[in-house]
């Protein structure tokens, strides 16, 4: 399981690079000052979430959830779904009964499924 | 580089199976892969979860988990007792909220075995498996307007996001692209007869994804690996076989020409065309394949405990190719019967409940009735032999007439459609006498009719051949009986009693 602290000790030079790839992965554009922001607000976040390396955490469980109990999974009971009319305009633009979108390039449908 | 001697395939395959719950893995919105919501119009199963609108929030379906324990429990996994959800990031416009819900660390079905009669000659061989987890589907993103108009941009259809996906995985285990195919044949019987999916191919309620690479041993003696290559989204027996074996020709000779070998990072994920019977490049998987997966903070975990586990085991019952071979060896099916029987779950229910009412030695005649009658009935009206409403009742109580000779082969249908157009249903009896259809069984009437028939001058010839030995001579002479008794002769009576009379 990946559930590992992000390396913090990067350099800013590999924090901006970083930055781009998860930028890209969220198909997200970005200049290189922005970048450049970004990267340095995330070097903050990460440089606080080091702190938590000064604790000695031997032999604690790692807490996935702050409540300590189970979920309660519901009965198999569908409720009637949205009218398609508040679908489409809570959508930026429709076609027809669908919802459009950009053309996607480079991919795959269905994504990583 | 030197030649390639032999070439071992090497195939593991993960299937995705949409489960046929009525609401959504976690939302109330209905599922379009229940039968119920099969064609509603598009973006009309939707809500706040599927939308991932503010501040909503997922819930967890308990029928989708128990669905996924009963095919664990079938593959022989060992069920989880504490199961918890992950976020599987990645950017798409079927995907409203940015990831998608999975089980990354803790799935549902952790490790199984499969020893089914997957081989070629029908032995078995053994199949591991990794894993089962649950987790939603996305929506549908189509490039072209229904009916094929072209666009330069893409529309969406959010119905199918949030269905309730379970992804079983097996290990490298197979050694062909037949044995895949016979899994892949078994499990979709397995999950329709569990009732947790229809598995309709051409829906995609069930979909394959091999991961194929071959080991190629070379002239001098060494081995070499080639990359592997994921085929996605295969939905059809065909696609999975043709995929596979073009994988295995091409494999090595892109080895021989590339000099390419297996090495974390080289796995490639490939498209199949199925005019051209090949595979495509569609993406160098590392690339794509950072989906920064981490615990959902919207989900506690859920425990599954030994009362729950128990309870739902009682629900899975004997595995279809274990029934058939059951029906096979006490009935005397052959393969062909078996199949067809199986294919459907409710049909394979009511051959065995009828057998059950009328008894084993009526087996046979239970199966022929469902065969020819019933199937071609379901055919002409787009339904299974079970669709058609004829009960269980009603097949017994025909096949023990049939089997009594009370009523000849031609009465089938009509009973059949006695018992489905009636209202509740004509007892198949009562239909019989109503119509006729009843066989005459009185000595005296039925020698009365052999003696006219051999009689009759006109059939002298038969006679004739028939003395001399001629046995099919005889069909003339029957068929003289029935007509003269208007077809209430029972063919069999009447065949034992002209050979008794002419031996007299």
């Amino acid at each position: 399981m990946g559930h590992k602290h992000p390396p913090t000790n990067d350099s800013p030079a590999l924090l901006r690079e970083q930055t781009h790839r998860i930028a890209h992965l969220a198909r997200l554009e970005l200049t290189d000052e922005q970048a450049a922001m970004y990267a340095t607000q995330l070097s903050r976040v990460l440089a606080y979430v080091e702190q938590l390396r000064a604790l000695d955490l031997e032999g604690v469980k790692p807490m996935l959830h702050p409540h300590d109990r189970y979920g309660e999974p519901v009965a198999d009971d569908p409720r009637e779904g949205l009218d398609p009319g508040v679908v489409r305009r809570l959508a930026p633009e429709s076609e027809g009964a669908f919802i459009r979108v950009p053309k996607v390039l480079g991919g795959t449908e269905g994504g990583g499924a | 580089m030197p030649d390639i001697a032999s070439v071992r395939p090497i195939i593991g395959l993960e299937i995705h199976v949409e489960l046929a719950t009525r609401r959504k893995l976690f939302a109330d919105a209905p599922n379009p892969a229940h039968d119920e919501f099969d064609n509603a119009d598009p973006n009309t199963l939707t809500d706040a979860v599927v939308l991932a609108l503010p501040g909503a929030l997922p819930v967890i379906n308990r029928s989708a988990i128990e669905h996924s324990m009963r095919v664990g429990m079938a593959l022989g996994c060992q069920i989880a007792s504490v199961s918890r959800w992950d976020r599987k990031n990645y950017f798409y416009p079927d995907l409203p909220k940015g990831y998608q819900i999975s089980q990354y660390a803790d799935p549902v079905c952790g490790p199984g075995i499969t020893n089914w009669p997957i081989n070629a000659d029908g032995s078995n061989h053994t199949v591991r498996i990794e894993r089962a987890h649950l987790e939603e589907d996305a929506g549908k993103l189509l490039h072209e307007l229904p009916g094929g108009g072209k666009i330069d941009f893409s529309i969406v259809d959010l119905n199918r996001a949030g269905t309730p996906l379970l992804e079983i995985v097996t290990a490298p285990d197979f050694q062909s692209a037949e044995q895949v195919v016979n899994f892949a044949r078994f499990l979709r019987n397995v999950c329709r007869h569990l009732r947790v999916s229809h598995c309709t191919m051409q829906k995609g309620h069930i979909r394959f994804e091999p991961n194929i690479n071959c080991e190629l041993t070379l002239a001098d003696g060494s081995t070499v690996r080639t990359p592997i290559t994921e085929v996605k989204n295969l939905n059809s027996f065909r696609a999975v076989q043709g995929a596979i074996e073009y994988e295995l020709r091409e494999q090595p000779k892109r080895w021989a020409e590339t000099g390419i070998a297996f090495a974390p990072g080289t796995k490639t994920t490939r498209g199949w065309n199925d005019n051209s019977m090949q595979t495509t490049l569609q993406r160098e998987k590392e690339e794509a394949n950072d989906y920064r997966y981490f615990p959902d903070p919207d989900l506690l975990a859920i425990e599954i405990d030994a009362e729950w586990q128990e309870r739902v085991r009682a629900t899975v019952k004997e595995l279809p190719h274990v029934r058939t071979g059951r029906w096979a060896s006490s009935y005397k099916l052959d393969d062909r019967e078996c199949e067809t029987l199986i294919d459907d779950p409710d049909t394979a229910d009511l051959f065995d409940t009828a057998i059950n009412i009328v008894g084993n030695n009526h087996a046979k005649t239970v199966a022929n009735l469902l065969l020819q009658t019933g199937m071609k009935l379901a055919k002409e009206r787009g339904t299974t032999a079970a669709a058609l409403g004829v009960s269980a009742e009603h097949i017994a109580a025909i096949a023990q007439m049939r089997d009594a000779g009370d009523i000849g082969s031609g009465a089938i249908e009509p009973l059949f459609l006695a018992s489905i157009e009636s209202e509740r249903g004509e007892e198949p009896r009562a239909a019989a006498e109503r119509q006729g259809l009843i066989q005459v069984r009185d000595e005296g009437a039925l020698r009365a009719w052999c003696r006219s028939a051999i009689d009759d001058p006109a059939n002298a010839p038969s006679v004739a051949d028939l003395r001399a030995g001629k046995q099919q001579a005889i069909g003339r002479l029957i068929g003289a009986i029935m007509k003269s008794s208007a077809g209430k002769a029972d063919a069999k009576a009447a065949r034992e009693m002209i050979l008794e009379m002419l031996a007299e």
